[in-house]
């Protein structure tokens, strides 16, 4: 992870070296096939903090940001940034029948896999039912609503759904990647399939990797003419955030997902050309857990989410970089068209230290000479959790910690490590937990992530979202019915009322916008995605975008 | 040969010890590798992909402990040491021999250099006490050895790397060559490897010097090398065949064991230079909950450490025969 903070000392001690004197970065050998001389290589600086596996599966999330996108193609491409746009990709149209239980794809034709055998709806009928026999291959859960995938004629694909799906269409075109019936039907056990060469019909190919570097050439007879005509792509290996920052503030790589400190001294001001740009996707949110007391009280909740200033938190916290969030959970301007005029104005600006007192008394709290909140004899006292890993994080949760004191509330900030923090989450073993969603291409994808009881578990079992265990009839239905509308003005009023939710029930509290970590050098290539032309987020780490963003660049000649 | 068996048999008994013990304890670990990968994807992946991970990893199965346990010792003599979780979908094996040459070559050669020079130096030390080679030598690499070894190694990445610009700071070889048989390449290891080896063998060499050089002390007093010398014996012959052959037997154990040590690379001196061996690997697979890969190495270390003790007590028997059991 970009912001993983390896033991204290041994960080200070790189902090130390890094601000001593720059760090050289050993000069990057091109291996760039004869005759490709005349261009650079575009050089990707995503800092993991591991070595190459070297494997491209693209049903497993460690492997699958390596080739879904750039190697592997989906359907169609969805655009997060854009509310859902789609753009055809492997398919050339879609149409939704059955009151949304039937979607049929018309699959491209002429396309051909980086071996030269031919494309088809096969394929696509084959992929899908190789995830319906694996389900450790189904990581969307596309099977938990599809009940069939079948061809239909020579160049369609029909998918049955158990229930309306329209929601759906975001995963079963947007993020499952399609592979070869011809290779894939002979690997025996497709869950521990390296893939080593992988076979796709993307604009890259994967042409050698080594632990520390995978490089990509363009795929030479690819479908789409005029795109992915950057002849070379490097992605270097980085064990730590510090050389991987400087690789990219030197200008030796043109396209970065690194958190910078002082981004506009250590990277902007560094060499001509560097630029970047953070669009935020999801909320970074305080999860309260609902099964325990005060938590399962709304004053209570409501009264945190009031005391947050939340613009303090983002500028002392993240640097500024993540933007204050808002308690109605919709993403600006991501997703500004589909905030609330009603739940906004309920908001005002979302602090609002006096109202947060008023709250806790009107509720029966009495503030104490202690300066804390106390009701029959018990103090309001709570703990925050969140990844110990994340140094951002951390330093935002101590910021909150300050900020809920001033209005009475005693919090106290603890840092548990990543692997108990994850489990304490899932689990409900918290009080009060900062986290974040992985959303989608509109807000409802995050809102049914936080409040869909069916995505919780009781307490002690793992639930994959809705960690606060929040539980609502009348919320589940309306989650269910955006699932059967594709008007647009229906699913912002079903959206509006979700706000609505989370405005007045305060089951979860929003307080900054998760932003996409991207930095580009315009010296060799142009064609990145931007605020005036956001056509897909730009961090290496999303799939299929990244690879989608590779597509588009160019060399500047 | 009853020696031998009885060694053996301790052999076996620490070795069934540390399979079990290597089982448990990350067992005992809060979380599973499932949840421990979704954390560190910080909310870039679909979350139901929490569910088919731990399908894939075959986590919330009906498997009992006891099983699990038995079907582990039974796939560890087997040589199977299953999926690594972390590099998911390679199996451990292949992870591990990744890695493998890195940390032998890095870490297997300087040892075997800080021993010899420090034993030397150690010797000569003792051989000359309280000559200007006695005063300074030992004292100063004690010294440095005390230092803490990440912050020996930023400092020499700093001066020589950073400041004066003679290796590279980081990695085994330069970030996109190609991994292959050719001088060039070989070229770029060596350069790479000259950093990281040189404060090994300085931060290591200390604690050999002050073992060899106490050892020394009290074997040059013995009557046998002062038979050596009223028979007029070579200084240099009774220094290393009379003297210094005795006096290495307690630091050969040693050697061994941090012999076998290597196999664990040598973690921060890895991780300070991003040096892709087993080290590093070993960090990164306690910090994912990557349990097969940690037993893999846990397993490793204790073998490797466990045949080197094995190995010197059968040497230190060959050169003393005091340590036979009456022989």
């Amino acid at each position: 992870m970009r912001k993983k903070f390896k033991g204290g000392l041994l960080a200070a001690a790189f902090v130390f070296v890094a601000s001593t004197s720059a760090i050289a970065i050993p000069s990057v050998v091109s291996v760039s096939s004869a005759g490709a001389a005349t261009q650079v290589p575009l050089n990707l600086a995503n800092e993991q903090g591991e070595l190459w596996s070297c494997a491209f599966n693209p049903f497993v999330p460690t492997s699958s940001p390596y080739s879904v996108g750039l190697t592997y193609e989906t359907l169609d491409f969805v655009d997060s940034l854009q509310s859902g746009k789609v753009t055809p990709w492997l398919a050339t149209g879609y149409a939704w029948s059955n009151s949304n239980k039937t979607l049929t794809f018309t699959i491209r034709p002429g396309v051909k896999w980086s071996d030269g055998k031919a494309f088809s709806a096969a394929d696509v009928v084959y992929t899908f039912n190789l995830l319906k026999k694996d389900t450790a291959l189904d990581t969307n859960a596309v099977w938990s609503v599809l009940s069939s995938v079948t061809a239909k004629g020579s160049n369609q694909v029909v998918m049955n759904f158990s229930t309306s799906a329209v929601p759906y269409f975001y995963y079963v075109a947007g993020q499952v990647p399609i592979v070869p019936e011809h290779i894939w039907k002979s690997i025996k056990n497709p869950v521990t399939y390296v893939d080593s060469a992988p076979v796709g019909t993307g604009g890259y190919v994967m042409s050698h990797c080594t632990p520390q570097n995978i490089q990509w050439t363009s795929n030479k007879s690819y479908w789409q003419k005029g795109k992915a005509v950057v002849q070379t792509v490097n992605m270097p290996a980085f064990l730590s955030n510090n050389t991987c920052n400087e690789y990219l503030a030197t200008g030796q790589s043109q396209w970065g997902s690194q958190f910078i400190p002082n981004i506009k001294s250590y990277y902007v001001a560094k060499k001509a050309g560097n630029s970047y740009w953070f669009p935020p996707v999801a909320n970074v949110t305080l999860f309260p857990n609902l099964k325990v007391a005060p938590l399962n009280d709304v004053a209570v909740r409501e009264a945190i989410s009031y005391a947050l200033n939340r613009s303090t938190i983002s500028t002392k916290g993240e640097y500024g970089y993540e933007p204050p969030a808002s308690q109605d959970g919709v993403v600006s301007p991501t997703f500004s068209s589909w905030a609330s005029s009603a739940a906004v104005s309920k908001l005002g600006t979302g602090y609002n230290p006096s109202k947060a007192k008023s709250v806790l008394e009107a509720d029966g709290y009495k503030m104490g000479s202690n300066g804390f909140f106390s009701k029959n004899g018990k103090e309001l006292k709570l703990s925050i959790i969140t990844n110990g890993g994340y140094s951002d994080w951390v330093a935002t949760e101590q910021v909150m910690a300050q900020e809920l004191g001033k209005v009475g509330i005693d919090a106290n900030p603890e840092t548990p490590s990543a692997t108990t923090f994850a489990s304490d989450v899932y689990t409900g073993n918290y009080q009060l937990a900062y986290d974040v969603e992985s959303g989608g291409p509109t807000p409802y994808y995050e809102m049914r992530q936080w409040l869909f009881s069916k995505n919780s578990a009781p307490e002690g079992k793992a639930a994959a979202t809705n960690w606060e265990r929040f539980s609502s009839p009348a919320v589940d239905t309306l989650l269910n019915s955006y699932g059967s509308t594709t008007s647009a003005a229906t699913q912002h009023s079903i959206v509006s009322q979700l706000e609505n939710v989370m405005v007045t029930q305060f089951p979860v509290i929003p307080v900054l916008e998760e932003v996409d970590w991207f930095q580009f050098n315009s010296k060799d290539f142009t064609g990145y995605p931007s605020a005036s032309n956001p056509y897909a987020q730009p961090g290496l780490y999303n799939e299929p975008d990244w690879g989608y963003v590779l597509d588009n660049i160019k060399p500047v000649s | 040969m009853r020696f031998l068996v009885r060694r053996l048999g301790f052999l076996l008994v620490a070795l069934w010890a540390a399979l079990t013990l290597n089982f448990f304890i990350p067992r005992l670990m809060p979380g599973n590798p499932a949840e421990s990968m979704m954390a560190r994807f910080r909310g870039h992946v679909n979350p139901a992909a929490l569910h088919a991970l731990e399908v894939a990893f075959g986590i919330g199965g009906h498997q009992s402990l006891v099983t699990a346990y038995f079907e582990y010792l039974g796939n560890t003599l087997r040589g199977n040491l299953g999926i690594s979780t972390s590099y998911f979908p390679l199996s451990v094996t292949s992870v591990i021999l990744k890695a493998l040459p890195w940390s032998l070559g890095l870490v297997g050669l300087s040892t075997v250099v800080g021993f010899l020079i420090g034993t030397a130096v150690g010797a000569i030390a003792a051989w000359r006490r309280g000559g200007k080679m006695d005063s300074v030598l030992p004292p100063t690499f004690i010294v440095i050895s005390a230092f803490p070894y990440f912050w020996v190694g930023l400092l020499a990445i700093w001066l020589f790397a950073v400041t004066l610009n003679w290796f590279p700071i980081l990695g085994g070889y330069s970030e996109t060559a190609v991994e292959q048989w050719s001088w060039p390449f070989a070229g770029d290891v060596l350069t790479h490897a000259i950093l990281p080896a040189f404060t090994i063998v300085i931060t290591s060499i200390g604690g050999w010097i002050l073992t060899m050089r106490n050892n020394m002390i009290t074997v040059v007093a013995e009557d046998y090398v002062k038979m050596a010398r009223a028979k007029g014996l070579k200084n240099q012959r009774i220094l290393w065949q009379y003297a210094g052959r005795n006096a290495m037997l307690p630091s050969l154990t040693g050697f061994a064991m941090s012999l076998g040590f290597v196999i664990s690379g040598a973690i921060l001196v890895e991780y300070v230079f991003n040096y892709p061996g087993l080290g590093f690997m070993l960090l990164q697979a306690v910090q994912t909950e990557d349990y097969p890969l940690m037993q893999a190495l846990f397993l490793l270390i204790t073998v490797a450490v466990l045949l080197a003790i094995f190995v010197s007590d059968i040497v230190t028997a060959i050169l003393d025969p005091r340590t036979r059991v009456r022989a």
